[in-house]
Parts: C-alpha cells; structure tokens; sequence
C-alpha cells in the first residue's frame, strides 16, 4: 500500500527532494508552469527597491481580472435594456456580486496604475537598453492593449457614464484623417452608440483584447528570461574591466571543464541554448555571491506579492463600491461629462482642441514612447550620464499627471475651471 | 538558368502569390465582415407632428431625435440639431442667453447655431424642415441647410 502511494507520487513529482541543490533545479526545469524562472537568481535583482515589483503585481491583477471577469460573464447580457438590470441584479441580488464587481473595478484601475508605474521604473533603471530594447517597445504595446481593455470595460455596465465617455471616446477617434469616420463605424457597427456598439465592445473586452494581453505577455516574459532574467539594479552597475571574472556552476579552469568526459552511464540532454549569458555565466566575485536558487528565495516573495495583491484588492472591494449611474440616456448628457480619470488628462487636451488634442498628441505620445530605446543611443544605465533623457522623462510624466488631476479635479459644469474646494450647482437646464 | 531552376522560381511565385491574394482576399472579406449591411438605427427622415403641437417661444426638444424645433410668430419653423459638432455631447438651450451650451468641453453655440466658445469646430447643423402630404412636419437629417432657413405655415 505504502509503496503504490509512493509510486503514484513519484509519478507526479519526479523531481529529488528539495533539501538537495539537484531538486531545487529540477522544480524549475521539469516544471511547465515554473519554468519561465531561471533555476538561480540573484538576490540583488530581487531586490523591492529596484523593482518596487510592479511587474508582477501587474501580472497578479491581471490574474484577478481574468478570474473575476469570467464570474461576471454568468450574469451578464451584453444587450442595452438587460445589461444595465444586469449591473442591478450584481449590485443587490447575485451573492457577492458586488465584491465581484468592485474587485474586477478596482483590479482594473490598479492595473492602469502599475503599468504605468512599471514603465516609468523601467524608464528610469535604464533596463529597455540593449539586448532589451524590442521588449519595451512589447511593454508599450501592453499598455495600449490595458487601456483599450479598460476603455472597452467602461462602456458594458449600460449607465450615463458609460454612455457618454464611450459617445466621448469613440468621437475622438473619429478626427483622425482619412480613416477616422470609417474606424469609429466599423468600431460601434453604427452612426451612433447603440446596441451594435455594446456587443461589439463586449466581444473586444471578453475575447479578443485578453487574447491579445495574453499573447503579448507570453512574449514579454519570455524575453525577460532569454535577455537573462531581471535588470541589475544601477547601484550594482561597476566598471567592468576592473573586475577579475570567474565562473560559476563549472570548474574555475576552462580546460577542466573540457577535459570531463561523457560518462557512459548518463543520458546528456541540451537544457537550452542562451546567447550572451548562458548557464555558465561569466560573472564578477561579487555577482556570484549574490546568485541564490529560485526556489525559495524568487518563490516565496513571488507568492508574498501576490497574496498581498490579492488581500489589498478584497479589502479595497469589501468597503469601496464601483460607482453606477442611472440607465444610459441618449437624450441627457450630465453636466460635466466626464471620460474615466486615466482618460482625463486626454479629454482635457481635447477641450482645447479635438484633432491636435485627440489625436495629433496621443498618436505623437505612442509613437516617441515606441521610440525610445531606438533614440536614446547612450549605452550607460547609470544615472549620472543621463540626466537630460531623465528630465525630459519626467516632464513628461509629470505633465500626464498635472493634465489628470487638472481633468479631475479642476473640471466643472461646462468644463469650465473650478477649483475642488469651490462647490457649484449646475446651471440652469 | 537551367530547367529545375526555373521551375523551383516559378513554383514558389505561385505559391507567394497564392499566399498573398489568399490573406489579401480574407482581411478584405473580414473588414466587409465587420461592416454592418443593415443598420437598424432610426430613419434620418422621419415625421415631428402637426405645426399646431409646437408651441411660439422657447424651443420644443425631442429627445430620440436629438433636434431642437423652433417656431418664430413672423419667420415661421426651423429645426436645428441637438448634437454638438465637437464630440457628440447634446447640447442644451438656455432661455436665459438664447444659446446652446454643451456640457462636455464648454462649447457655446449661438442663437443661430454658429460656435462663440470653445473647442467645437463648426457650426451646429439646421435640418430642413417641411410639410408633409398628411400636414405633418417633415425633418430630413440628411439634407443641412443654412441657418435662415425657414418654413412658413
């Protein structure tokens, strides 16, 4: 009996115990799901305050999403009247559709957030330099493909707000020359925002735009992992030549490593083939030092930032409800209308001028952000020598957030500027 | 260029022409796909009612058709739209100042529809307006006129 469990065991963990080096590798190596790790990693790269985690806490709400999304696929017609009884019955009748709701709300508006963030630390690390550079333009990508799931997302609950920031929206994209008028019907199947444009935005949000995240995910982890896992955080940055080099995971001397033959009694397999650091990487004293096992050291604070993603995301959606105005009306547009808030400092250009503000400056915005790792030739990761990309960086990051908060805050009936602090009744009707 | 040459080049431009017509054709197909051969949105001509339902003064607003209807003692019927030329918000009249406010961006229209304020491009639309056989009102929002336009009943 002992040795059938045994054997029933051994056939689904074939690995050797983790206490041993050899067990620790195989976790990672025979592991489909864990294999997007490297066996080892160092300690450094791992570090909170390099990357703040923004990545994987990207990845985690992405997760929440998928997961809460496809909860509230069970109770929802993606059909005008019905949708927005639908958003009543998970307010007031489907056990815990609020949570679900706020958490799938919430996750979402994280996730803008932490991609934003992930790009700016990556921005400012240096880490989209050579041999990373197509993987930032990737991470870009990821972001459009963010905010369309988001801008898609705004329009199903069937209310005034998403009526309007949808009607708001889809008539910015129809000042782009040529296409513009075309793009926006193809994209509502109509002339205006009806019941053509909500199966259609439901399709893009529950189908086709995850594939796309998906996909691009794929991609993106995969060339973390083959451009040799994490960046070095700046502070580690050294002069090379100074270093003497040596070489871990095999003997010291090259020759020895040559001079072991192949025993006969084992099965050789290629593991994978890495160019520029393989296995045996050639790193400084200092770096090796540094190199632990995935398992536990990457593992577990994996799993702390993802419980702790997790537990901010329930505890946020167990106090704060996602707003729901009433039914979508056509004829009443509320005074002011507003996108949602990551769309504000947009809407705020577009009230100064539609074709330059919606679409000269987000098309110009896209493509310098594309462009970065491509213009940006100095090869340095170190802060020091690239004070004026940084400053011109964040301007612009600075520049976003004043145009949000601006769209936010300082908005008022009629757009017309009015401070927070400052409480006004909408005009006369 | 000897005979199996020839034929290795020939064969593979078939092959890449076959290829590219093929994926040529499909998007083709999927964007035609994507475009709705029927929309079933309302008529852009369509019937307001007898002269006599509209009153003088401030304008009469119909909300599923977006359009406001004036009616003038001397000059008689106008009708103008409701959707603001910048991005689609509707507007609003405001007896107090005769003019059209929008809610969205600021944009404020004048009494005769033209832009005083804001981001709008251009002007609002007037739509003709006419009588019927049946004495009913006739609006047809494919047909824009200027803003003098008027229809005397």
């Amino acid at each position: 009996m002992m040795n059938l469990i045994r054997e029933i065991w051994q056939s689904i963990v074939r690995r050797d115990p983790l206490s041993t080096d050899k067990g620790k590798s195989e976790l990672v190596f025979l592991n489909v799901w864990l294999h997007i790790h490297p066996a080892k990693v160092k300690k450094e790269n791992m570090k909170f305050r390099h990357t703040f985690y923004l990545g994987f806490i990207t990845f985690f709400l992405f997760l929440i999403l998928l997961t809460t999304g496809i909860a509230l696929m069970v109770y929802y017609r993606p059909y005008p009247p019905q949708a927005y009884q639908d958003m009543k019955d998970l307010q007031f009748v489907v056990f815990m559709g609020p949570f679900l709701r706020n958490m799938h709300r919430w996750a979402a508006h994280g996730m803008v957030i932490c991609v934003f963030l992930h790009m700016c630390r990556v921005f400012y690390t240096g880490s989209y330099k050579r041999p990373r550079q197509f993987n930032w333009v990737i991470g870009v990508l990821l972001l459009l493909v963010t905010l369309s799931l988001s801008f898609t997302g705004y329009l199903l609950p069937w209310d005034q707000l998403a009526y309007w920031a949808i009607t708001v929206g889809t008539n910015i994209g129809s000042y782009a020359p040529l296409i513009g008028g075309q793009l926006r019907e193809l994209l509502l199947g109509g002339h205006s925002v009806g019941e053509g444009a909500l199966i259609r935005f439901y399709v893009l949000h529950v189908a086709v735009l995850p594939a796309v995240m998906i996909l691009l995910t794929i991609v993106h982890f995969w060339r973390v992992r083959k451009d040799g896992g994490l960046s070095r955080p700046v502070w580690k940055l050294e002069p090379k030549k100074t270093e003497t080099l040596v070489t871990i995971g095999a003997p010291a001397q090259i020759a020895a490593l040559q001079a072991a033959a192949a025993s006969k009694d084992k099965t050789y397999g290629l593991m994978e083939v890495v160019s520029g650091k393989p296995i045996f990487e050639t790193v400084t004293p200092d770096e090796e030092e540094d190199t632990v096992f995935s398992y536990p050291y990457a593992f577990v604070r994996e799993a702390v930032v993802l419980m702790a993603t997790v537990t901010t995301i329930m505890t946020m959606s167990l106090f704060l409800n996602a707003p729901l105005e009433e039914l979508a009306n056509p004829a009443k547009t509320p005074n002011p209308a507003k996108a949602p808030w990551y769309f504000l400092g947009l809407q705020e250009l577009v009230s100064h001028s539609a074709f330059l503000g919606g679409v000269v400056a987000p098309a110009l915005m896209v493509l310098m952000l594309l462009a970065i790792p491509y213009l940006d030739r100095n090869p340095s990761r170190r802060t020091g020598d690239r004070k004026l990309i940084l400053w011109l960086f964040t301007i612009f990051v600075v520049a976003n957030l004043v145009l949000i908060v601006v769209g936010t805050f300082f908005r008022g009936p009629g757009w017309a500027l009015v401070p927070p602090w400052v409480h006004v009744v909408a005009g006369a009707e | 260029m000897n005979r199996r040459e020839f034929f290795k080049i020939s064969w593979g431009a078939v092959g890449i022409g076959a290829l590219i017509s093929g994926v040529g054709v499909s998007l083709a197909a999927v964007l035609r796909f994507l475009t709705p051969s029927v929309f079933y949105e309302p008529p852009q001509s369509f019937k307001i009612g007898e002269p006599g339902d509209f009153p003088f003064g401030p304008p009469t607003f119909l909300v599923a058709e977006k359009i406001f209807v004036f009616r003038d003692r001397e000059k008689g019927f106008a009708v103008a739209s409701a959707v603001c030329t910048h991005l689609g918000c509707t507007v609003a009249h405001f007896s107090s100042d005769q003019r059209f406010h929008c809610p969205c961006h600021g944009s404020v229209f004048a009494a005769d529809g033209s832009v005083q304020h804001g981001p709008a491009p251009r002007a609002l639309d007037w739509f003709e307006v006419t009588m019927a056989r049946d004495g009913r009102l006739l609006v047809n929002k494919d047909k824009v006129v200027p803003p003098n336009y008027r229809l005397m009943v």
